[in-house]
Parts: structure tokens; sequence; C-alpha cells
């Protein structure tokens, strides 16, 4: 294994401890390449290594679990005395991709797997199981990537977009879809059934109108006016209401 | 509830640093942050139902890099404080106002630490045209550390409200089923929303029909 990959897959899960507007994830990314540049020629003092730390350290974005891809990657162009204009295209065409597959294979994917099994065993078994459930499943999905995105960007270096289309991710990217809405879809009646469960009658039909109405509404207003806004809204409302009607 | 405080700062924090900087292992989530919240409380029942209500308005978004969204792990963990030891589903409607309140400010708290972050930036320009590995290292460590700062003053105001709202219950029974009511409703309503939104951005809507039908039917079994 390549000295400073454990080091660096380490450093990848604080690469968004510096996020800023500026440069994004530049700097956490070339926090977590700096161990892959320690043997470039001339060592830790050398110009190689400083340069391109330099360069890893400008303004940089991609999805927080694939960005080891562009860590891996990089590190290796750099190791194989890629030009530096060259080193920084590479990093510009890499941002797109890797934030795009993520997107779609964690935030609409695995998240929302993840929650709606959480919710749905929550509900069915025990809120402490359901969060069990959906941390060992997440998680198993998170530390794969990771891992596999840091190794896959070393092994494959500038000819990274290779990895990115091989039919392990485009397969993970059809399913990813079909099993969010599934498992979303699932657990939206179960919970409903077990929140609803020590309302007498006349509450239920309260929920069923209330959640009409949000559905109405956050379709209709969003995203200016999104869940957490809706929610305090018909809150405060209710509790105002509530003061009054007591 | 004084004798577990220090623990629930302590959790708030991992909480609140686990949403962007710190891992992402999504214990900011909040099924598991109000959960955890509960059991630290001897109550979880109680944060794991605010919990899994903050959890459907979370489906609401995506966590995308550079968007802005609420800070629901905070929020689940005041909604947990919040609701335990009330009897039944009585404190379950002012634990989610609580909880909805502390997720906006921590999401609005969440741009003052990235501005932050950027001047820190601006002021080590010249060390990181240098190329020094400690100025990274720095302004990691400040970044993380000014993310914790937020999340540990989000969860002892949290503390704070969930105190008042034990100590002073300003509704009655009628307005307390009116807000759990209104909190389950409008959290279910939005979850639906948001499935529907993420259509078309890999999230498939046929297959949440399915889902829907699936859920329906495994419930209406006897």
């Amino acid at each position: 294994m390549k000295p400073g990959l454990l080091s660096s897959l380490l450093r990848t899960f604080v690469v968004q401890a510096a996020w800023n507007h500026e440069r994004m994830i530049g700097v956490g990314v070339a926090h977590a390449m700096e161990p892959l540049l320690r043997d470039l020629p001339g060592g830790r003092g050398g110009e190689a290594y400083a340069s391109a730390l330099e360069r890893a350290g400008q303004f940089f974005n991609a999805h927080p679990y694939l960005a080891g891809a562009a860590v891996g990657a990089v590190a290796r162009a750099e190791h194989e005395g890629v030009a530096p204009e060259q080193v920084r295209r590479l990093r510009g065409a890499l941002a797109g991709p890797l934030g795009s597959v993520g997107d779609k294979l964690v935030w609409a994917g695995a998240l929302p797997v993840a929650s709606g099994v959480g919710l749905t065993v929550a509900a069915a078994v025990s809120p402490t199981v359901g969060a069990v459930a959906f941390l060992v499943l997440y998680n198993l999905a998170h530390l794969a990537l990771r891992t596999w995105s840091l190794t896959a960007g070393w092994r494959w270096g500038t000819s990274i977009a290779r990895a990115l289309s091989a039919p392990g991710v485009q397969w993970s990217m059809r399913v990813a879809g079909p099993l969010a809405g599934l498992a979303v879809g699932v657990a939206i009646p179960v919970v409903s059934a077990w929140l609803v469960e020590e309302l007498h009658p006349g509450a239920r039909l309260g929920v069923a109108i209330v959640a009409a109405a949000a559905v109405v509404v956050a379709r209709w207003l969003a995203p200016a006016f999104g869940g957490v806004r809706f929610g305090i809204a018909v809150l405060v409302l209710t509790l105002v209401l509530g003061l009054v009607w007591r | 509830m004084t004798d577990v405080t220090p623990l629930l700062l302590l959790w708030g924090t991992l909480v609140g640093v686990d949403l962007v900087s710190v891992s992402q292992i999504m214990i900011a989530r909040p099924v598991v942050a109000g959960t955890v919240a509960g059991l630290i409380l001897g109550d979880p029942m109680a944060g794991g139902t605010v919990g899994v209500i903050l959890e459907l308005f979370a489906l609401d978004m995506l966590p995308v890099g550079a968007s802005r969204y609420p800070d629901y792990g905070l929020g689940a963990v005041a909604a947990a404080a919040t609701a335990a030891g009330a009897p039944g589903v009585l404190g379950t409607g002012v634990a989610v106002l609580v909880g909805l309140v502390i997720a906006a400010l921590g999401g609005s708290a969440m741009q003052w630490v990235r501005r932050a972050n950027g001047a820190d930036v601006s002021r080590s320009l010249p060390a990181l045209a240098a190329g020094q590995r400690r100025a990274l290292a720095a302004l990691q460590v400040r970044g993380i550390l000014r993310d914790a700062g937020r999340a540990f003053v989000l969860t002892a105001l949290g503390l704070v409200l969930a105190a008042l709202a034990a100590r002073w219950p300003l509704v009655g029974l009628r307005g307390a089923v009116m807000l759990t009511v209104v909190a389950v409703g409008a959290a279910l309503g939005i979850a639906a929303a948001g499935a529907m939104r993420l259509a078309g951005r890999g999230f498939d809507l046929r297959w949440f029909v399915l889902g829907l039908l699936a859920g329906a039917g495994w419930v209406a079994l006897p």
C-alpha cells in the first residue's frame, strides 16, 4: 500500500472542516493530500512538495465522500510529474462529476434509503433499533465509498474518469433512486400509523388535514418556504390558538 | 435534567460537528440524535418520537454542499430534552416547535462559521501560497473549533428553552394535543412533498408510490 494512504483516508473525514465560500473544500483537500505528497522529490522541504500543496489548496468542490478520488488522482499526477497547468485542469474537470455522482449516490440515494429503513424500523420495532439500523446501513455505504474513492483516485491517477464510469458505479447510480423512493414510500404510512396510535379519531383526522395542507403548501411555495419555516409557522399559530382557547 | 446536562452538551456538540465538519457518519440525523438524547435523559421513547418527527421534516431537503439547510440534529437534541418526562403525546408538539427553532438557528449559524472560515483563509493567504502544511492544519483545527462552538452554544440554548417549556407550560391539555396533531401532520406532509420534489434528481417517483402502497398494505394487515 502507498505510504500515507491510510493517513490521507482518515483526513478525508474532515475534508469540510474549513469549508468556506471562497475555496469551498480546497483547504480540506490539500490537508488530506499532504501525506501522499511527502515522498515527492526533495521531501517535505522540497520545492515540488510546497508547490503541489499550494495547488492542492486552491478552490475545489465535490461531494465530501468522493473528494478522495480527487485527492488520490491529483497526488498521483504530482508524483508522475504532470505539468502544473494540467494538474489544475484535472482538478477543474473532476469537481463537477464527483459532485453530481456523489449527490445521486449519497444525498438522493443512500441517505433517503437508510432514513426510510431507519424510520420504518423505529416505528415497527423501537426508535433505538431504528437509529442503529440507520447508522449501520448508511455507514456501510459511506465508508465503502470513501475508501473506494481514495484508492481508485491513487490507482487511476489522471485516468480517474474511467473508474467513475465503471459498471459498478453506473449500476449503483441506477438503483439508488428507485431504492430511495421505495424506502421513503414504505416509511411514510408505517410511521404515520405509529405516530397517531395514541390519538383519538378526531385528532387523527386533524393530522390527515394538516398533512394534506403541508403537501400543497410545500409543493407550491418550496424552496422559499421550506419544511422548517412551514413547521415553525403552523406550530406558532397553533400555540397562539392554544393560548387563547385554554 | 441537571445531572445529565454536561452529557447532553457533549452529545449536542458531537452531533453539531458531524453535520459538516467532522466525519459525517450521520449521528446528526434527528432519528439518531433524538433517540440518543432520549437515552441520556432516561426517556428513549420520547426522544425517539421527536427524532422520528424531525427526521420526516429533514427528508424535505438534500444536504448538498453549499446549500443552506437547517441543523435538525441539534434541533432533535433540544426537542428530546423538551419532550422527556412529559406524559404521553402531550410534550411532543411543543418539543417539535423547540426543535425546529433550534434547527433553523443552527442552519443560520452555519453561515457565520463559513464566513469566519473564509476570513481565516484570507488571513492565511501568504502561508497557503508558500505551501505550508502547518497553515493548512491550523485552518482545519480552527474550522472545527468554530463549528464545535456553534454546536455547543445552540445545544445550551435548546436546553434552556426545554427547561423554560417544562417550568412554564404555555398551553393547557387541549392546546398540547393540538400542537402534537399539527406537528405530526406537518412532518408527514413535508416528508411526502420532499419525496415528490426529489423526483428527477435520481429519486424515483414510481417507486415512491409503490412504496406508499406497500407501506399502507403493511399497516392494514391485522
